[in-house]
C-alpha cells in the first residue's frame, strides 16, 4: 500500500513537468505539423540557461520570467525563418511534415552540439527548496512540490489563454483546418509561429523546473522528447487537455515501472505509444 | 465598375490545364453564375481567386488592384469569401465559434470579443441557426453545414461572397430557402458569383452566366443568351449523350 501512494504521488510530482513539455509538442506537432525532436534540446537550454543564471546569483524560480519569452523568441524566429520556408516551398502536407521532421534532426545535433561545447557533458546540479516535505506518511523534497505546482499553474493558463483569447481562437482554428482559417482571415504563418515558439517556451519552462529538482546534462533533451511523443500521442494529438492528463498519467507508469525495474522505464513508453497506435490512435481526447 | 476581373487566369496541375487562359469580369452588385460540367475548372478558378491556389499565369484584379500572389488572409481581409464544395467547417467547435472566427480576424479591422459574439449571434439567426449556435459544427446537417459556411463567410463581411454549389445535394424544401438566402443577401448590396448544377437556381437568381468547359470560357451572356448559345447546348448535349452511352 506505501508503495502504491509513494508510486501515485512520485508519479504526480514529476507528471506536471511531463504534461508542460507535451502541450509545448502538441502545439508543434498538432497545429504547426513539425513534429520537433528538437523539443527536449529547449528543455536542456532551459534548464542550462537556469544553471548558469544560479551560478551566478539569481534565484532559478525568476528565470521562469526571463527564459520564457526567450525560448518563445527562438521558437518563434526559428518557425518563421526556416519551417515557414519549408511548408511555403512544400507541394503538400505530406512533403512538408516530413521536409520539417528532417529539418527538425538537424536542429536537434546543433542545439546539443552547442551545448555540449560550452557546458560539455558532466551532470550539473544545484540545491534549491531542498528539505523535506512528508505527504501520506511519504517524504518528497520541497522542490518537487514547487516545481508541480508551477507547471499546473502555467499549464491551466496557458489552457484558458487557448480557450479565451483572440489568440487563443485562431489556434484552435488553424488546427483544424489551416487553409480555411487563412480564408477566413487568419495570418497563418504568424499563428503557427507562435504555436512553434509557445511550444519552446513550454519545453524551455519544464526545464527550468527539472533543473530545481533533478541533475541536469546537456544530453538528457532527447528521453524528453520521447516522453512527450508519447503523452501526445496518449493524450490525442492536438488535444492539450489530453497532453495536461496524459502527462499525469505517463508520471505515474514511469515512476512504477522504475521501482520495480530502472532499466526499462523507457522501453514501457514506447510499449505504451505502440499498443496506442494500434489499439487507440486517437488517444485518450482525441477527436 | 469591375469589381472583379481576370486576365488570361491559367492553372495547371501537371500536364492538366484546369483553367486555360480565362478572363472574365464581374460588375458590382451582379450575382453571377459560373457553370459547367463536371471538371470543368470551377472550383479551380475559386481557388485561385481566394488565394488557395496561385495562378501559374494571369493577372487577378479586386477593386481594380492586383490580388494574386496576395496571402488567403489578405484577400479576405480585402473583402473576398467564400464557402467550399465540400464543406470545411471547423467540427470540433461550436456553431457560433465557427462564425465568431469569421468576425474576429476577418474585416479589414477586426472585431472586439463582445461585438464578435453579437455579431455572430445576429448572423446565426439571420441564417435560423439559431437553435444550434452550442452545438458542435460536425453534428449539423449537411444543410445546416452549408448554412454555417454562409454565415461564416458573411461575418467577414466581404463586398464578394463566392459560393460553390450551395444547392447541390438539399431537397426541395431546403433548395427554396437556399434561393431565398441568395437574394437577401444580394440584397445587402454583397455581390455574388455561384458555382451551381442545379439550372433552375442558376436561372432564376443570376444576372450572367459565365460557362467553363476543359478549364476554357466558352459563354458568357445573359441566361437566356446562355440558355440559346450553340456552344454551351453541344458541350451540355454532349455531356448527356456522354453519360447516356
Ligand atoms: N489539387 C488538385 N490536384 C490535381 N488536380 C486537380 C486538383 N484540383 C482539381 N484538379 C483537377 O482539375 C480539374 C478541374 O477541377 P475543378 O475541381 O476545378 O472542377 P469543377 O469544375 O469544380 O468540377 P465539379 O463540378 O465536379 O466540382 C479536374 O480535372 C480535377 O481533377
Ligand atoms: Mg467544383
Amino acid at each position: 500500500m506505501d508503495l502504491i501512494i509513494n508510486i501515485v504521488l512520485g508519479g504526480l510530482l514529476i507528471g506536471g513537468i511531463y504534461s508542460l513539455i507535451s502541450m509545448g509538442l502538441s502545439l508543434q506537432y498538432g497545429v504547426a505539423k513539425v513534429l520537433n525532436i528538437a523539443h527536449g534540446e529547449f528543455l536542456m537550454v532551459g534548464a542550462f540557461i537556469t544553471y548558469w543564471l544560479q551560478q551566478n546569483g539569481v534565484d532559478p524560480l525568476l528565470t521562469i520570467v526571463v527564459g520564457g519569452p526567450l525560448l518563445f523568441l527562438v521558437g518563434f524566429i526559428l518557425y518563421r525563418t526556416v519551417f515557414t520556408s519549408i511548408r511555403l516551398k512544400a507541394p503538400n502536407t505530406g512533403v512538408y511534415e516530413s521536409n520539417s521532421l528532417l529539418a527538425a534532426f538537424g536542429l536537434y545535433f546543433i542545439v546539443q552540439n552547442i551545448a555540449v561545447l560550452i557546458w560539455g557533458t558532466t551532470p550539473q546540479r544545484f540545491s534549491y527548496l531542498a528539505s523535506s516535505v512528508t505527504i501520506l506518511g511519504e517524504d518528497f523534497n520541497e522542490n518537487r512540490l514547487v516545481a508541480t505546482a508551477f507547471a499546473v499553474a502555467i499549464g491551466a493558463a496557458f489552457y484558458l489563454f487557448l480557450e479565451r483569447t483572440r489568440i487563443g481562437k485562431a489556434i484552435r482554428a488553424a488546427a483544424q483546418d489551416p487553409l480555411t482559417a487563412g480564408l477566413m482571415g487568419v495570418d497563418i504563418n504568424f499563428v503557427l509561429a507562435l504555436c512553434f515558439g509557445f511550444g519552446a517556451a513550454m519545453a524551455g519552462l519544464a526545464g527550468v523546473l527539472i533543473s530545481i529538482c533533478y541533475p541536469i546534462t546537456t544530453t538528457m533533451g532527447l528521453g524528453y522528447t520521447v516522453i512527450a511523443i508519447v503523452v501526445v500521442t496518449l493524450g490525442g494529438l492536438g488535444s492539450i487537455p489530453g497532453s495536461f492528463i496524459g502527462g499525469f498519467i505517463l508520471g505515474i507508469i514511469g515512476t512504477g515501472v522504475t521501482y520495480w525495474e530502472p532499466g526499462l522505464a523507457v522501453a514501457s513508453y514506447y510499449v505504451i505509444f505502440i499498443i496506442l497506435l494500434l489499439v487507440r490512435p486517437k488517444g485518450i481526447m482525441g477527436k | 465598375m469591375h469589381i472583379l476581373e481576370g486576365e488570361g487566369v491559367t492553372k495547371y496541375f501537371g500536364g492538366l490545364a484546369a483553367v486555360s487562359d480565362v478572363s472574365f469580369y464581374v460588375d458590382e452588385g451582379e450575382v453571377v453564375g459560373l457553370i459547367g460540367p463536371n471538371g470543368a475548372g470551377k472550383t479551380t478558378l475559386f481557388n485561385l481567386i481566394s488565394a488557395a491556389l496561385e495562378p501559374k499565369t494571369g493577372e487577378i484584379r479586386f477593386k481594380g488592384k492586383k490580388i494574386n500572389g496576395l496571402k488567403p488572409y489578405q484577400i479576405c481581409r480585402l473583402g473576398i469569401a467564400r464557402t467550399f464544395q465540400t464543406v470545411k467547417i471547423f467540427g470540433n467547435l461550436p456553431v457560433i465559434e465557427n462564425v465568431r472566427i469569421g468576425s474576429l480576424f476577418g474585416p479589414f479591422k477586426g472585431l472586439s470579443t463582445a461585438d464578435a459574439t453579437r455579431e455572430a449571434n445576429e448572423l446565426l439567426e439571420f441564417m435560423g441557426l439559431s437553435d444550434v449556435a452550442y452545438a458542435p459544427a460536425r453534428d449539423l446537417t449537411l444543410a445546416h453545414q452549408k448554412r454555417l459556411e454562409v454565415a461564416r463567410a458573411l461575418a467577414t463581411k466581404p463586398t464578394l461572397l463566392m459560393l460553390d454549389e450551395l444547392m447541390a445535394g438539399l431537397n426541395q424544401t431546403e433548395l427554396i430557402e437556399a434561393m431565398d438566402l441568395v437574394k437577401k443577401i444580394r440584397e445587402k448590396g454583397t455581390t455574388i458569383v455561384m458555382i451551381e448544377h442545379v439550372m433552375k437556381a442558376i436561372m432564376n437568381i443570376c444576372d450572367r452566366i459565365i460557362v467553363l468547359h476543359h478549364g476554357k470560357k466558352i459563354a458568357d451572356g445573359t441566361p437566356q443568351e446562355v440558355a440559346n448559345s450553340k456552344t454551351v447546348i453541344e458541350v451540355y448535349l454532349g455531356e448527356a449523350s456522354d453519360a447516356g452511352n
